[in-house]
């Protein structure tokens, strides 16, 4: 079966990323509806989208922590300061939070949060606007199956100010992880 | 159930002077093939009626739940939402108020969103006194979702650029207007909506090619 007018998969993205007007969604509600390539085509893009929204973020906040502790989520929790500290991610654990603390955000008007692999630079998450507490300090969701990627992990914190000034404290986060 | 949005009712009399629709016996491996006004004609008239209702449902049931992802933006409302609209629908089916067969996909539409914006207020109230009748066939849709692996989706998250990364998990992680991520990112929204439809489509070819994706 084919479609004679497809929607183009830019069209879906649009349609999934909440970026169409109204009218614009309904015209493609009916289209996806009565048309069997494309409502497959488009369960290709909500497939990847549904897997990003179910990732735990890097960058979580105390609600969001307590919601993942409610649904069973085995959480263990390690407070640093800046400079070099290794962790072990114990078995059993699903989610090992690294509070990032010891760096004053009290003037911050927002943070930005870079992971990266401290041998070789290569940036892995950057959140440019991390949720952050000015007295809890910024909270990082360790997974267990961040396992693959290299084990030197470091974690840039920058507070921005109002008047755009920056500081950076850096976080050395070498992991083992138990298996 | 009563949600659907019935027209006017397909009489018995109406099915029982259509000669090709009484002759209709079709192989049952012809189900899959035959076109949705015939579903809807063979359901009516009870003529291989579990294998037509089994089809519709097999049919449409996807394309409920992705219209439930999209505009209730949960999984388990979406899966409510298809057992719903499968109830209604079959019901309506059986019951021949289904006015213009060749266009039952818009007669699903509407109950989709008439049911949707029921739950959206939290007034949607379902009645399972026939589902034990129905459930047989509506459940059948629920094996075929596919799953991304974690860890695959992980790694081919790995495999963006930083930025590309950025503009993904900003839309769909911290469901950022694109307005907001263009001005966090200090570009513009169309270069963020080309990076986030490119970015996409290299997650989605990565994903493929990784094997990410579960039953």
């Amino acid at each position: 079966m084919t479609c004679s007018t497809p929607i183009a998969w830019e069209d879906l993205v649009l349609y999934w990323a909440g970026d169409l007007a109204p009218e614009q969604v309904e015209r493609l509600d009916e289209h996806l509806m009565g048309c069997a390539p494309c409502s497959a085509e488009s369960a290709r893009v909500s497939a990847v989208v549904e897997g990003l929204r179910e990732l735990i973020p890097p960058v979580v906040t105390r609600v969001a922590l307590a919601r993942l502790r409610a649904r069973g989520t085995r959480i263990e929790e390690n407070t640093f300061s800046p400079g070099r500290q290794q962790v072990v991610f114990r078995r059993g654990v699903d989610v090992l939070v690294h509070r990032l603390a010891g760096f004053d955000l009290s003037g911050a008007e927002r943070v930005r949060v870079a992971v990266r692999v401290e041998s070789t630079g290569v940036l892995l998450v950057e959140d440019p606007n991390a949720p952050f507490d000015a007295q809890d300090g910024v909270l990082i969701a360790c997974q267990q199956h961040f396992a693959d990627l290299p084990p030197d992990i470091l974690i840039e914190v920058s507070a921005i100010d109002a008047s755009g000034a920056e500081r950076t404290a850096k976080y050395s986060i070498p992991h083992v992880f138990e298996h | 159930m009563g949600t659907a949005t019935a027209c006017c009712s397909i009489s018995p009399a109406r099915l029982g002077s259509n000669p090709v629709f009484l002759r209709a016996t079709l192989p049952l491996v012809m189900i899959a093939n035959i076109a949705d006004e015939d579903l809807v004609l063979r359901i009516a008239q009870g003529d291989h009626q579990h294998e037509a209702e089994t089809e519709l449902c097999r049919r449409f049931g996807p394309r409920v739940r992705l219209y439930g992802l999209r505009h209730l933006h949960s999984e388990d409302l979406a899966a409510d939402l298809v057992q719903s609209v499968l109830l209604a629908v079959l019901e309506a089916t059986r019951a021949g108020r289904i006015e213009e067969a060749s266009h039952l996909d818009r007669f699903i539409l509407g109950t989709c969103r008439n049911i949707a914006h029921r739950v959206r207020e939290r007034e949607a109230r379902s009645t399972p006194m026939e589902a034990a009748a129905l459930e047989p066939h509506t459940r059948l849709v629920e094996p075929s979702f596919e799953r991304i692996d974690v860890g695959a989706l992980l790694n081919c998250l790995g495999r963006l650029d930083a930025r590309a990364r950025s503009v993904i998990l900003l839309s769909f992680q911290s469901e950022s207007g694109t307005d907001e991520i263009a001005k966090l990112l200090e570009t513009s929204v169309g270069n963020i909506r080309v990076l986030r439809h490119r970015a996409l489509a290299d997650l989605r070819g990565c994903l493929d090619g990784v094997g990410g994706a579960r039953a």
